[in-house]
């Protein structure tokens, strides 16, 4: 059985990009959210194997977000997607909990690396 | 071996740290049930670990983190200052003062019996508190805070690692890639990721370098685990992008190699400051031989055109050596105002511009302070919550605006919210009853506006609704722009917001002025903040309000006569006069004179201002002549 993933991101391109990306690999994208508010729902109706998340998005942010799902299963394979200069921001979401990151633009052998990290 | 500096501002704050924890230990003992003594030692010995991990010295280190792990536990209450309990911390002082002034040398660690029984008084108060809070990646417990006596330069991250004196575990190296991004972010990474082997301490660089990617891809630190080393490097390398792992001896070679770039030196900064000192008194030296070569033969002018030339270049580059961008100080206020916002329960978002700008080191260093101030008060008092500003018809989340703007040779430096703006009203009640506004003002100026809130205790108003608070953090930008030449101005519209302007010299010590003279004086007046001269006509002359006013290009200009000013003597007063029109943001003033003298490039000397020195005086400089003249404070004046 294929694992299943949670793509949360504000831009539908970068949804649809991450989604190809690993779709093509193998994975089943279960869900989509557009805000940190929609991830935490979501994440909580389709219990996915990972999520990705973005860190800029509208009604709670990405790191708001980690935060609020480790809390309610703080073995969440959470991957983070930051844009160049956001380390600060990526050091947050690494201590409310988020287990790896990647930097956009994707790299897509880059995105899978990460991912096989998180799932290993 | 660590840099001597260092070392001496070590053992200087220490030797400080030291002696007050002796007086609170003291204070403690005869009111066992005080908390300021307790928190008071644990600030002191937190202080001294932070140094002594930066530098290495890990037996003070040790002890004082054990040290603290017992006050942790009266802090947080669950242990209590019985007299065995100071004693055993009495015992701990005397052993870090020996600690301390061995630590150099490498002599005077601790007893181990004195080891056991603070890690004995720890536990027996609940130890597994104690080891959470040595989490590196947490945001409390890093060795960092107050340590790094550089001020933030990672030179402390070059040393050499020292062996630990803690006996089990290994010292761990790792190397992450270079060229791929966030390095720092995948050094934590690789930190929490073997955290769960055992406690992690002596880490080099510190988190905050990590955390600011101030590393060049290679950091250490003591894991205390019992786990093998492949396990432990297995779940380092799972954490990405890890180039290299090392333990323990592999480690001391690999973290010694030279990490100075090729074409950059780090240089430091009070050799900077000399060397700027000296360009100052060239520039005098220069300035008083161009004075004494006048009327020389053309040899003698060529030559002096020459040096002065040269000592102009050299000047130029010195003052751009100490040049560095404003995003140094910006570059913090993200994450702060991020936490702000959680802990306010706002929605902010906040921008930055123009971090590029450059400015004089040393007023780079005076600008975190106030600002940090500023944009305190602009999320706290500025923004609404989210509720109050649906409903008066904004978005919900607020913004705060950082920005620099080179304006002629002055930088000025906003804070901007769109917030409910300052409640005059409130303010103006207030400077009526302080006496600051006149009586029967129906409106407050942003001018008096200011002078309010930069009035010392301002802040304790609390009839003063929206507001109250804003008072410490707007005297403190005032009196350190005001300290740096500079000034502060606020603009404030109800409903809209505020914007706080800093304005700052683009460098301290060496500024181009123009000279004036009143009576038998003269004076040096920044030309930053000179718009223009123009001739004062008497019959030009009209009033604003109740002063003396005079009409440039259709504009009323309030006069100040520095013959006035000074009380110098009224006799010979030529009937038209050279003006200075002196400008600091948007206010101007018109600076009566009797006589323009040309400009000069002079040097600031910094003078202790003896008690009564009147408020227009802004500093002294040396003429070329050799004469003192007195550097007038263009803020002061406007």
């Amino acid at each position: 059985m294929s694992n299943t993933v949670l793509v949360c991101d504000d831009a539908i391109f970068m949804r649809t990009m991450i989604g190809d990306i690993l779709t093509q690999a193998g994975f089943e994208i279960v869900g989509e959210a557009e805000s940190g508010l929609q991830a935490v729902q979501k994440y909580r109706e389709l219990k996915p194997d990972l999520v990705t998340m973005d860190i800029v998005m509208p009604d709670m942010g990405g790191i708001e977000a980690v935060r609020e799902i480790c809390k309610q299963d703080p073995d969440a394979k959470i991957l983070m997607c930051s844009a160049m200069g956001q380390q600060a921001l990526v050091v947050e979401a690494i201590q409310a909990g988020a287990k790896d990151f990647v930097v956009k633009p994707f790299q897509p052998s880059r995105v899978l690396e990460a991912v096989q990290r998180v799932l290993g | 071996m660590a840099d001597p500096k260092y070392a001496a501002l070590f053992l200087a704050e220490s030797r400080e740290h030291l002696r007050s924890c002796n007086d609170l230990l003291l204070e403690w003992e005869r009111t066992p049930g005080a908390s300021e003594p307790v928190n008071g030692l644990f600030r002191a010995i937190h202080n001294m670990k932070g140094m002594a991990a930066t530098l290495g010295y890990s037996a003070v280190a040790d002890l004082a983190h054990r040290s603290e792990n017992v006050l942790d536990a009266v802090r947080s209450g669950r242990a209590s200052g019985t007299p065995e309990l100071i004693q055993l911390l009495f015992k701990s002082v005397d052993a870090l003062e020996k600690a301390v002034e061995g630590a150099q040398s490498g002599k005077g660690e601790p007893s181990a019996k004195l080891l056991a029984a603070l890690d004995k008084a720890a536990v027996a108060a609940g130890g597994e508190k104690v080891a959470a809070e040595a989490s590196p990646t947490g945001a409390a417990g890093s060795p960092a805070p107050g340590g790094n006596p550089g001020g933030g330069a990672p030179g402390a991250a070059r040393l050499p690692a020292r062996a630990p004196a803690v006996p089990a575990g290994h010292l761990v190296g790792v190397t992450i890639r270079s060229g791929v991004p966030m390095r720092g972010a995948r050094a934590l990474l690789a930190l929490r990721r073997v955290e769960v082997f055992g406690k992690i301490t002596a880490l080099r660089p510190a988190v905050v370098a990590l955390e600011r990617e101030d590393f060049d891809g290679r950091f250490s630190f003591h894991l205390r685990t019992g786990t093998e080393t492949a396990a432990i490097e297995a779940a380092i390398r799972s954490a990405g992008d890890v180039e290299r792992v090392a333990f323990d001896a592999d480690v001391a070679v690999e973290t010694e190699g030279p990490v100075v770039a090729a074409r950059q030196i780090r240089i430091d900064l009070h050799r900077l400051d000399t060397m700027m000192k000296l360009v100052g008194e060239l520039v005098v030296a220069r300035n008083r031989m161009l004075e004494l070569m006048r009327g020389g033969d053309a040899e003698q002018a060529e030559l002096a055109g020459n040096v002065s030339r040269l000592v102009s270049d050299l000047q130029t580059q010195v003052v751009a050596a100490r040049m560095t961008p404003v995003s140094e100080v910006f570059d913090r206020f993200p994450r702060l105002v991020r936490d702000l916002g959680r802990d306010l329960g706002k929605q902010i978002r906040f921008e930055m511009e123009g971090g590029s700008i450059e400015l004089d080191r040393s007023i780079l260093d005076e600008l975190g302070d106030p600002l940090l101030h500023l944009i305190r008060n602009a999320a706290d008092h500025g923004l609404e919550s989210p509720q109050d500003r649906q409903a008066t018809g904004k978005p919900p989340e607020g913004k705060i605006l950082l920005s620099a703007v080179r304006e002629r040779r002055t930088v000025a430096i906003r804070v901007t919210d769109d917030g409910r703006g300052i409640d005059r009203d409130a303010v103006l009640a207030k400077a009526k009853r302080d006496g600051l506004a006149d009586p029967a003002a129906d409106t407050l100026t942003d001018d008096v506006l200011l002078r309010v809130l930069a009035r010392p205790g301002f802040s304790t108003a609390q009839q003063v609704s929206g507001i109250s608070g804003r008072g410490v953090g707007v005297e403190v930008a005032f009196a350190r722009a005001r300290s740096m030449g500079g000034s502060l101005e606020v603009q404030s519209e109800a409903g809209r917001g505020t914007t706080f302007t800093m304005r700052v010299p683009l460098t301290l010590a060496i500024v181009r002025a123009l000279l004036a003279q009143a009576g038998e004086e003269r004076y040096a007046v920044p030309l930053a903040y000179v718009a223009e001269t123009v001739e004062f006509d008497p019959q030009a002359v009209t009033v604003l309000r109740t002063r003396e006013a005079v009409v440039v290009r259709d504009r009323v200009i309030p006069t100040v006569h520095l013959r006035d000013l000074v009380a110098a003597k009224a006799e010979g007063v030529p009937p038209r006069r050279p003006t200075i029109i002196l400008e600091v943001g948007e206010r101007r003033t018109a600076l009566v004179v009797d006589g323009l003298l040309g400009q000069q490039d002079i040097v600031i000397e910094p003078f202790d201002a003896p008690r009564g020195l009147p408020p227009y005086v802004g500093g002294a400089t040396i003429l070329a002549d050799g004469a003192p003249a007195l550097i007038l404070d263009a803020a002061a004046l406007v």
